[in-house]
């Protein structure tokens, strides 16, 4: 489900990923079909390495309007004008004709030989192009006859040439074009009269198999094994580890996520162990001294933090103690980073100026789980104090230790245990702010990152790992569930 | 001896809630939070209350809303004024004489709250200081009371109609309770897909135009779609009364509809909203901080559902729903004007937590500097500019505090809203 809902997002990001990767370097500005045919190859095979040539689903339900081949046309900018151009005016035929009509009319200007007598045909033929890759980006109807008046204007240039016998003719260096820019306009023009919106109302229903990017994105399209003997077929899918590559650098995005990983697991760790370690047995000790002044006080300053935003926190640390501008003795912290990485420093002074720069951080990180989590704790003792069973151990005459560490602790356990589930996944989402504020260059840096660059295959990798961690949570929450509380059993009642 | 006196359940609840001094005062500062949102023009703004000005008297105010609605305009003189510089006859300001966006330039360069300030007189200090282009950071503190409470209360409106729907018919129903005829849910799931066909795919050209041109066109195409929808559903539901007749199409099928919104919840809450709201605002080309509440509602309802599902679990055995549905009244009618009013209470808890969390995810975005527009100011906004410069600690210290108050105040109503439905205390 959250694959589907992963990949919908994917689908409906904005931008054009190939065009992106090939940064605009698409040939034919210099009129050469040779480099042109070179750009639109590159495209293609890029287009086939991403999986984009591929339809994007199972099956697409869709209106009689639209052709099941749609899919096929590689570009996306222009299969999407495609589609809004199907959408307004729903005959496809005459939409297919206008497409190729302008297509034919781009390649129909490319390797011109300079022309002596009309110096501007290169000029001219330059504007026919870019008129022409703009029409395949515009469906609106004014800006199409815009374009065509382009077309047209620039087609129909022509100077006065004086012939042998001295009479003075017009002469049209472009004269070859003109049946195919009069073909591009009249197809136009029978787009729109033969508008036919019927055929939009009537839903029609088409499958692909397995041949499609969600099934690649998720499967791969690679045997499962040995060695794969078809070169543009090489993506393992998201289930054999391949995740993609970035769409900024090119980078495979398992490299990326691991780098980012480390830091996020080691802050987490840290903080994890300090979290449990300091607050079980304070909220422990705040349930025994239940109502005494230092349980009436911890719990009103566990609930303050609770609600104090870290990133509200992390802003005024970062304001009063990493500048010397409050006096000197306030520069205390450094602002931001992870400090000294690399071959060249040691062990341990890598050690030492990490903890140093890691000191507010997971401060930062620190105190809101740890106010939540000793208030769970008091509230989960409380309530097992209160039962009958502890009031026949102490009765018994056991020490009051072993009666609350014995008796009590395992089984106030299961609201702590509740919440281990969302800690994994909170790992990544709930950093992203402090890894922001701190610069560490975390999984929540790196989706923030992803977010502002729209780097989509590393957000929605992420987005897909952090569900999954959820569910890996669910699991592990159940299984201390089971080792906690013998009572609890997941195998149905007979 | 108030127990017979017919003292209702949510009288108890509102009696027991006032014992707790922190939760009144709260729900005090509450009201207070309300009113500079409401009135947060009258508060902070350039434009004078009421003025003089050659011999015409004004109401800038209450003009500006009369010219938002597109009823009137500004006379010539006014129409591009600079209201601050203006020579009036007579001019009543408002407490704090700058708007939010007001540049005030002589006092830029983070002008601090206790230092020197170029200004008039006290009455035009900057009594909370400026930013880097000396914008007043306690009229943007006002202006931004209005955005948290408009978060707070757009979201929680959306989440708790879902979630109020969704846990109640998980709640009531259960997953033997709700049996329809085989036809009904044939024709129901095949009308679905038609319905989507017509109301949204046929119309998406449409709906994509107005998504072009704004928030509000798009919400009205919506709706209208959504009309579509809706009408196309009432079709399956009148045709099929003759053919539920015929035995085989007539016979009943068990919806295990708890299961199915159960599992809805969970994966629900199994995607993390600030991401989901990340890789959302990425996608979409002119994000807004609607779209930002909107989002927030549509995931933010898994709580209420789970209180309101609860509650009907137990609401559903009492013995005056078995008396309603004696009477032969229609399983809906029981559901929303039966069940559910008896069930709301608890809800408040859930809507209480729901708008301190909807405050701080809107808070944590604008302060990433995700999905809102430049000329909006915000709490979020405001802390992120003290990121510039350490020496400006009031742009770190006051809208922190206010994120911080309106968060706690939320979660302590919350709080007292749980300690006085706790049935133990009702002994």
């Amino acid at each position: 489900m959250i694959s589907l809902l992963t990949f919908v997002l994917s689908q409906m990001a904005p931008g054009d990923p190939v065009e992106l990767k090939l940064k605009g370097g698409l040939g034919g500005s210099s009129g050469q079909s040779s480099e042109k045919i070179a750009g639109e190859q590159a495209y293609i095979d890029l287009n086939k390495k991403l999986g984009r040539d591929l339809p994007a689903f199972y099956f697409a339900v869709t209106s009689k309007a639209f052709p099941d081949t749609l899919y096929k046309v590689y570009k996306k900018e222009e299969r999407e004008t495609l589609t809004r151009l199907i959408e307004q005016y729903g005959n496809w035929n005459e939409i297919s004709t206008y497409y190729h009509a302008a297509k034919a009319l781009e390649f129909s200007l490319f390797d011109r030989a300079i022309d002596t007598i009309d110096n501007s045909t290169f000029e001219r033929s330059r504007n026919i192009r870019e008129a022409c890759n703009d029409l395949y980006r515009t469906s609106d109807n004014g800006d199409v006859k815009q374009h065509l008046k382009r077309i047209n204007d620039a087609v129909n240039q022509s100077v006065q040439v004086v012939q042998a016998d001295s009479t003075t003719m017009a002469y049209n260096s472009l004269a070859d074009v003109v049946p195919f820019a009069t073909a591009v306009n009249s197809a136009y023009a029978s787009v729109t009269a033969k508008a036919s919106s019927s055929a939009k109302y009537i839903p029609s229903f088409h499958w692909y198999g397995t041949g499609n990017q969600y099934h690649r994105w998720l499967f791969g399209d690679a045997p499962w094994f040995g060695a794969s003997t078809d070169p543009t077929k090489t993506s393992k899918g998201f289930f054999r580890g391949d995740f993609g590559y970035s769409y900024l650098d090119g980078r495979p995005v398992v490299s990326i996520l691991g780098d980012a990983l480390k830091w996020t697991l080691l802050l987490n760790l840290i903080a994890f162990i300090l979290i449990y370690g300091i607050s079980i047995p304070m909220g422990v000790s705040l349930a025994v001294r239940k109502d005494t002044t230092y349980d009436k006080l911890t719990t009103t300053i566990n609930f303050i933090l609770y609600s104090l935003p870290s990133f509200w926190i992390a802003t005024l640390l970062i304001t009063f103690f990493t500048s010397d501008y409050y006096g000197d003795w306030m520069d205390i912290f450094p602002t931001h980073g992870v400090g000294k990485t690399g071959e060249e420093y040691s062990f341990l002074e890598q050690v030492t100026d990490r903890a140093y720069h890691f000191v507010l951080p997971i401060f930062c990180m620190l105190y809101g789980s740890f106010a939540y989590i000793s208030r769970q704790m008091r509230g989960g003792m409380l309530s097992v104090l209160r039962q009958d069973f502890i009031r026949t151990a102490f009765a018994k005459g056991l020490e009051p230790n072993t009666v609350y560490w014995k008796h009590a602790f395992r089984n106030s356990l299961i609201p702590i245990i509740t919440m281990f589930a969302s800690f994994l996944p909170a790992m990544i989402s709930g950093a992203v702010i402090i890894e922001y504020i701190f610069t560490i260059p975390g999984m929540g840096r790196v989706s923030y990152e992803s977010v502002v660059a729209r780097n989509f295959p590393v957000l929605f990798t992420i987005l897909m790992f952090s569900a999954i961690l959820t569910m890996l949570g669910n699991l592990l929450s159940d299984v201390l569930y089971a080792l906690v509380d013998p009572r609890i059993s997941f195998t149905k009642k007979q | 001896m108030a127990a017979n006196t017919g003292e209702s359940y949510w009288d108890i609840v509102r009696r027991q809630f006032r014992k707790n001094k922190l939760a009144v005062l709260s729900l005090r500062i509450l009201y207070f939070i309300i009113f500079v949102g409401v009135f947060a023009d009258f508060i902070a703004n350039e434009k004078p209350i009421v003025c003089k000005l050659n011999g015409n008297t004004y109401f800038p105010v209450l003009r500006q809303y009369i010219v938002d609605a597109g009823l009137g305009g500004w006379p010539k003189d006014l129409q591009n004024a600079d209201w601050l510089n203006l020579k009036y006859e007579f001019a009543i300001h408002p407490p704090i004489p700058y708007s939010p966006t007001t540049v005030d330039l002589t006092n830029g360069d983070y002008a601090s709250p206790g230092g020197e300030q170029d200004v008039a007189s006290w009455r035009w200090r900057h009594q909370l200081g400026t930013d880097q282009i000396g914008r007043d950071v306690l009229a943007g503190l006002v202006h931004g009371t209005r955005i948290a409470m408009l978060v707070g209360v757009v979201s929680m409106a959306i989440a708790t109609v879902i979630g109020i729907l969704l846990g109640a018919i998980s709640g009531y129903f259960g997953d033997s309770r709700m049996q329809v005829s085989r036809i009904r849910l044939l024709a129901n799931i095949l009308f679905v897909f038609f319905g989507w066909f017509y109301a949204f795919h046929v119309r998406s050209y449409a709906m994509e135009q107005a998504l072009a041109e704004g928030f509000g066109t798009f919400t009205l195409q919506f709706l209208f779609s959504l009309g579509i929808f809706l009408l196309i559903m009432t079709i399956p539901n009148l045709l099929i009364a003759p053919l539920r007749q015929i035995p085989v199409l007539g016979a009943k099928v068990t919806i295990p509809v708890d299961i199915i919104i159960s599992r809805i919840i969970e994966i629900i809450i199994s995607i993390p909203t600030l991401l989901l709201i990340l890789s959302i605002t990425a996608i979409v080309k002119k994000p807004s901080i609607m779209l930002i509440m909107v989002i927030i509602g549509l995931t933010g309802w898994t709580g209420i559902a789970k209180y309101i599902r609860a509650e009907l679990l137990r609401v559903r055995s009492l013995e005056y729903i078995e008396a309603a549905q004696a009477l032969g009244f229609s399983e809906w009618r029981i559901i929303l004007k039966h069940a559910i009013p008896n069930a709301l209470t608890p809800v408040l808890i859930a809507i209480a937590f729901g708008v301190a969390g909807a405050i701080l995810t809107e808070s944590s975005l604008s302060f990433l500097g995700i999905g809102v527009q430049s000329e909006v100011i915000t709490w979020g906004k405001l802390l992120s500019s003290a990121r510039e410069s350490s020496e400006a600690w009031w742009l770190a210290v006051f809208p922190g505090f206010a994120i911080f108050i309106t968060v706690t105040i939320f979660n302590l109503i919350g709080e007292g809203l749980t300690d006085a439905m706790d049935p133990r205390l009702k002994q």
